[in-house]
C-alpha cells in the first residue's frame, strides 16, 4: 500500500491510539516468544528486541526493531526496520530496511505488531546463510538522508527465505 | 523546366490506364467489378484473403484459437471494416451481458460472475472452459467460497478483526468466509461522528482523506488492484465483490471502481485498445486478420491499432519506432556538436566554426587563439606555416595519418546527419502541411461548402467532391509523411530500389501537390466569385479528375511499399525474356502481389500502347520511356 513517510510522522488518529492501546495491552498480556517491547511513552513508535531463535543462525543475538505507526494505522501498513547494526540476512539490507510482503504490498489491517514479529523471526529461522542481499550497497546508498523503506519499489521474489 | 512537364503528360496517360488496375485489384472489391469479372473476379477475393491471412496473422498474433471463434464474424465484416469503435456504454453494455450470460449458466451470483470474468480477461469462454473444468480449483484461485470460512461465532458481542472493539455480532459485516469487521473499518466512520465526539478535529478531518480511513477506501484509492479486493484476513482470501463494494463504500469510490471495471474490459483484453487521443474515452476493437492495423476513432483520429502510433500505413511499427525515436533523441545533438565543432584544446567548450580563417579565438573568458587545423597554439603559426587559410602542420600530420581516424568520424557524423535532416525536414513539412489541410477542411465543412453553394447556386450535396478531395490531401499528406521515415531507413546499397522508390514517391508527390493546389488555390475563385461561374463544372471535373489521380498514385505508392518494393528483383529479371504484359505492368509503378493477375483489361491496354508507339520500359526504374529516347528519362540507365 503506498504511503508517503510523512504520514508516519503525523499524530496518530483516535482509530489508530485505540487500536495500539489494545495491542499493547494483548502484547503484555500474551507477548510472542523471543520479543521484548521496550516500555516508552510513545505509542507511535515501538522499539522491540528480538532474540534469534535457539538453534538457528541467528541464536544467542539480540537485534532491535523500530516500528514507526502512520495516522492511518492499521488501514497503512507500520514502518518496521531494524536498528543498525542489522542481523546478517538475504533479505535484510545493512541500514535496517527488511525486504518482506506483510510490511508493503501484502499488508492487511487484521495483522498486528506481534504477528509482523512472529513473521520476521520466521523469515530469520529460515535462512541458510548469513549475508547480505546481493544489491545491499547499491540499494543502501539511493537509501540516504533517512527515506523510508515503504517509499521503496520492493519486488518480492523469494519466498524460501 | 520543359522536361518536368513532359513528365507529368506521360504519368497522366499512365495514370489513367492504371485507374482499372487498382480497381480490380483492390481490396474492397466493388460489387461491380465482380460482376465484370464473374468468376475471375471472386477467385482474386478468396485469393487475397488467403494470402493476407498469411502476412498478418502469424507473425504479431498468437491467439488465433480465440480468433477462430468469430472466424465467421470477421469474414462477414472484413470486407467493410476492420475494427468498431466502442464508446463507454457499449462496454458496459457488453460487460452487462457477459456477466449476465456467466451469472445464468454457472448458475452464481452476478457479482461472482463478475470477478471470474475479471480473472479470465472477460472472455466468456475461458470461463466456462475452466470452471467446468474444475470448478474447485477455480473457486479457491478467485475467492469464491461455497460455505464459510469459519463458524460464525455464538456470542453475544465480538472483537472487530481490525479495531480489535467489541461489538455485537449483528453490527458486523463479513465476505463469504465471516471473518467478521466492524461498519467503521469497512466503509470508514462518517465525519458526523467525529464531530459529534471531537469537535475540534472537524476541520483537520475534513483536510485528511477519509479515504485511508477504511478498509475499502483504501483499496480504491490504491488503483485497480481493489477489484481483487479479498477478505482482511490474511489467511483467508475470500473475494470482496462489487455488491459489497456497492454497499459500503462512499459514491465518488464507488464510481472510481466502476471505472476500473470498464478498464480493466478493454485493457485485459488483446483484442481492444483505447483510443490514444487525448480526451477521448473510445476504445477500438480490432478484427483480428482483417489486414492494415490503420484505424480510426470516433473522435477522428486515426492511429496504428498494433503500436498506438499515429497511423502509418505503408511504413511498418518498426520503422516508425525507430524514427519516432530519432526525432527524439538527444543523440542526433549530439552527433552534430561531434559533426561540426571541436573542443578548445584550452578550455574544452565545444566551438563551430561556420565561417573564416582557421585563426580561432575561444570566447571570453578563454580567450585562447589556437589553429582550426592542427588545434595548436596560434602563437606558433604565422606565415610560414602557411598563412591564415592553411597549416603546413596540419598538412604534414595529416600526410602521416594523424588526423585521419577523428576526421573520418566527424565527416562521417556529418554526412549522417545531413542525410538525417534531409528526411527529418520533409517528413516534418508534410506533417504540418497535414495539419493544415485538416485545418482546412474543417473550415470547408463547417464555412465555405455553405458559401459556395450560394454562390454558385449548387446544391451541397453537388459539393461532395471539394471534400473528397480534402480528405484525400489529408490522406496523402500522411502516407506522404511516413514514406520520408521509410526512405531514410532504405538501404544504401539497394540503390535499385532506392530509385524506384524515389521514382514513386517523387510522382505521388507531384500529383499531391497538383491536387492541392488546386484545392486551395482555384476554388478560392469560384468562392469569392459575385455569381455562378460559368466554367465551375470544368473545375468540379478537373478536381474529382485530380483526386482520382491522385488516389492511384498513393495507392500504388503504398501497395509497393507494403511489398518491400519487391517487385523491383522480378520485375527487372522478368523484363528481357518477357517483354509484353509484365513489361507493361513494370509502368504500373509497384504493382502489388494481390492485385496479380486481376487487372487482364488495365494490361491489355497498356501493353497495346507499348507495342503500337515502340515505348520502351527502363530495366532500372521501369519507367516508360519513349522510342526516340537512347537513355531512361529518368534514371539515365541506357535502353
Amino acid at each position: 500500500m503506498t504511503s508517503p513517510s510523512a504520514s508516519s510522522r503525523k499524530a496518530l488518529s483516535k482509530i489508530a491510539c485505540n487500536r495500539l492501546q489494545k495491542e499493547l495491552v494483548e502484547w503484555q498480556v500474551n507477548p510472542p516468544t523471543g520479543f521484548k517491547h521496550k516500555v516508552t511513552d510513545n505509542l507511535q513508535r515501538w522499539v522491540i528486541e528480538v532474540n534469534g531463535a535457539p538453534g538457528t543462525l541467528y541464536a544467542g543475538e539480540t537485534y532491535q526493531l523500530q516500528v514507526d505507526f502512520p495516522e492511518h494505522y492499521p488501514m497503512e501498513a507500520p514502518q518496521v526496520i531494524f536498528v543498525p547494526p542489522a542481523p546478517l540476512h538475504p533479505h535484510i539490507y545493512s541500514n535496517g530496511h527488511i525486504c518482506l510482503d506483510i510490511l508493503y504490498d501484502s499488508w492487511s489491517p487484521a495483522m498486528t505488531v506481534s504477528s509482523i514479529c512472529i513473521s520476521i523471526l520466521s523469515m530469520l529461522s529460515s535462512s541458510p546463510v548469513k549475508q547480505r542481499p546481493a544489491d545491499n550497497d547499491r540499494y543502501v546508498k539511493n537509501c540516504k538522508n533517512g527515506r523510508s523503506p515503504k517509499e521503496t519499489r520492493w519486488w518480492f521474489h523469494d519466498d524460501k527465505v | 523546366m520543359e522536361s518536368e512537364d513532359d513528365m507529368h503528360d506521360a504519368n497522366e496517360i499512365a495514370s489513367v490506364e492504371e485507374e482499372d488496375d487498382y480497381y480490380s485489384g483492390g481490396e474492397d472489391e466493388e460489387e461491380e467489378d465482380m460482376d465484370e469479372e464473374g468468376e475471375a473476379g471472386e477467385d482474386d477475393y478468396s485469393y487475397d484473403y488467403a494470402d493476407e491471412d498469411d502476412d498478418d496473422d502469424t507473425g504479431d498474433y498468437d491467439f488465433i484459437a480465440n480468433y477462430s471463434d468469430d472466424g465467421d464474424d470477421a469474414l462477414a465484416s472484413r470486407s467493410q471494416k476492420s475494427f468498431t469503435i466502442l464508446k463507454e456504454e457499449d462496454i458496459e453494455q457488453r460487460q452487462e451481458e457477459d456477466i449476465t450470460k456467466i451469472s445464468t449458466v454457472l448458475s452464481i451470483p452476478r457479482e461472482a460472475a463478475c470477478i471470474l470474468l475479471r480473472r479470465y480477461n472477460w472472455s466468456v469462454n475461458n470461463v466456462h472452459e475452466e470452471w467446468f473444468a474444475n470448478e474447485e480449483v477455480v473457486r479457491k484461485a478467485v475467492g469464491l467460497l461455497e460455505k464459510p470460512f469459519v463458524k460464525l461465532p455464538n456470542f453475544k458481542e465480538v472483537a472487530c478483526g481490525i479495531c480489535f472493539e467489541n461489538y455485537s455480532c449483528d453490527s458486523l459485516r463479513s465476505a463469504a468466509c465471516a471473518h467478521l469487521f466492524c461498519d467503521a473499518c469497512w466503509k470508514g466512520r462518517g465525519s458526523r461522528i467525529f464531530s459529534f465526539r471531537f469537535p475540534s478535529f472537524l476541520g483537520e478531518l475534513k483536510l485528511c482523506k477519509r479515504a485511508t480511513n477504511s478498509y475499502i477506501s483504501t483499496s480504491i484509492n490504491d488503483g485497480p488492484g481493489c477489484l481483487t479486493l479479498r477478505c482482511p484476513d490474511p489467511s483467508c482470501g475470500a473475494a470482496v465483490g462489487q455488491d459489497m463494494i456497492d454497499m459500503l463504500a462512499s459514491d465518488e469510490d464507488r464510481k472510481k471502481y466502476r471505472r476500473y471495471l470498464l478498464r480493466s474490459y478493454v485493457e485485459d483484453s488483446r483484442k481492444i485498445k483505447w483510443c490514444p487521443a487525448p480526451g477521448c474515452d473510445s476504445a477500438v476493437e480490432y478484427v483480428v486478420g482483417s489486414g492494415s492495423y490503420d484505424v480510426s476513432c470516433s473522435c477522428s483520429h486515426s492511429f496504428c491499432w498494433n503500436c498506438i502510433e499515429e497511423a502509418h500505413r505503408p511504413v511498418d511499427c518498426e520503422t516508425v519506432a525507430k524514427w519516432v525515436m530519432k526525432n527524439s533523441a538527444e543523440s542526433e545533438n549530439m552527433n552534430w556538436i561531434l559533426a561540426n565543432s571541436k573542443p578548445c584544446p584550452k578550455c574544452k567548450r565545444p566551438i563551430e566554426k561556420n565561417q573564416g580563417c582557421m585563426h580561432m579565438t575561444c570566447t571570453p573568458p578563454c580567450k585562447f587563439e589556437f589553429c582550426w587545423l592542427c588545434l595548436g597554439a596560434w602563437s606558433d603559426h604565422g606565415e610560414r606555416t602557411g598563412g591564415f587559410y592553411a597549416c603546413n602542420r596540419y598538412e604534414a600530420a595529416k600526410q602521416e595519418g594523424v588526423y585521419d581516424e577523428a576526421e573520418r568520424r566527424r565527416e562521417m557524423a556529418k554526412n549522417s546527419l545531413e542525410r538525417y535532416t534531409h528526411y527529418y525536414e520533409r517528413w516534418a513539412s508534410n506533417q504540418s502541411s497535414r495539419q493544415k489541410a485538416l485545418a482546412d477542411l474543417q473550415q470547408m465543412q463547417s464555412i465555405h461548402l455553405e458559401k459556395l453553394s450560394e454562390v454558385q447556386s449548387q446544391p451541397e450535396s453537388q459539393l461532395k467532391f471539394i471534400i473528397e478531395a480534402w480528405q484525400q490531401i489529408v490522406e496523402c499528406r500522411r502516407v506522404l509523411k511516413w514514406t520520408y521515415a521509410y526512405g531514410y531507413y532504405l538501404p544504401e546499397q539497394e540503390a535499385t530500389k532506392k530509385k524506384v522508390f524515389e521514382y514513386l514517391q517523387g510522382e505521388a508527390e507531384a500529383g499531391l501537390e497538383r491536387l492541392h493546389q488546386c484545392a486551395e488555390k482555384e476554388l478560392m475563385n469560384y468562392l469569392n466569385s459575385d455569381g455562378p461561374s460559368k466554367d465551375f463544372n470544368d473545375f468540379r471535373t478537373k478536381l474529382a479528375g485530380l483526386t482520382s489521380v491522385t488516389r492511384n498514385y498513393f495507392e500504388n505508392l503504398v501497395r509497393a511499399l507494403e511489398n518491400g518494393l519487391s517487385d523491383v528483383d522480378s520485375e527487372a529479371a522478368s523484363i528481357n525474356t518477357t517483354t509484353s504484359s509484365k513489361n507493361a505492368a513494370g509502368t504500373s509503378k509497384g504493382k502489388s502481389g494481390r492485385g496479380k493477375g486481376s487487372s487482364k483489361a488495365g494490361n491489355t491496354s497498356v501493353r497495346n500502347t507499348a507495342d503500337d508507339s515502340g515505348n520502351w520500359t527502363c530495366d532500372q526504374c521501369t519507367y516508360m520511356n519513349v522510342s526516340s529516347a537512347p537513355t531512361c528519362h529518368m534514371c539515365h540507365q541506357r535502353r
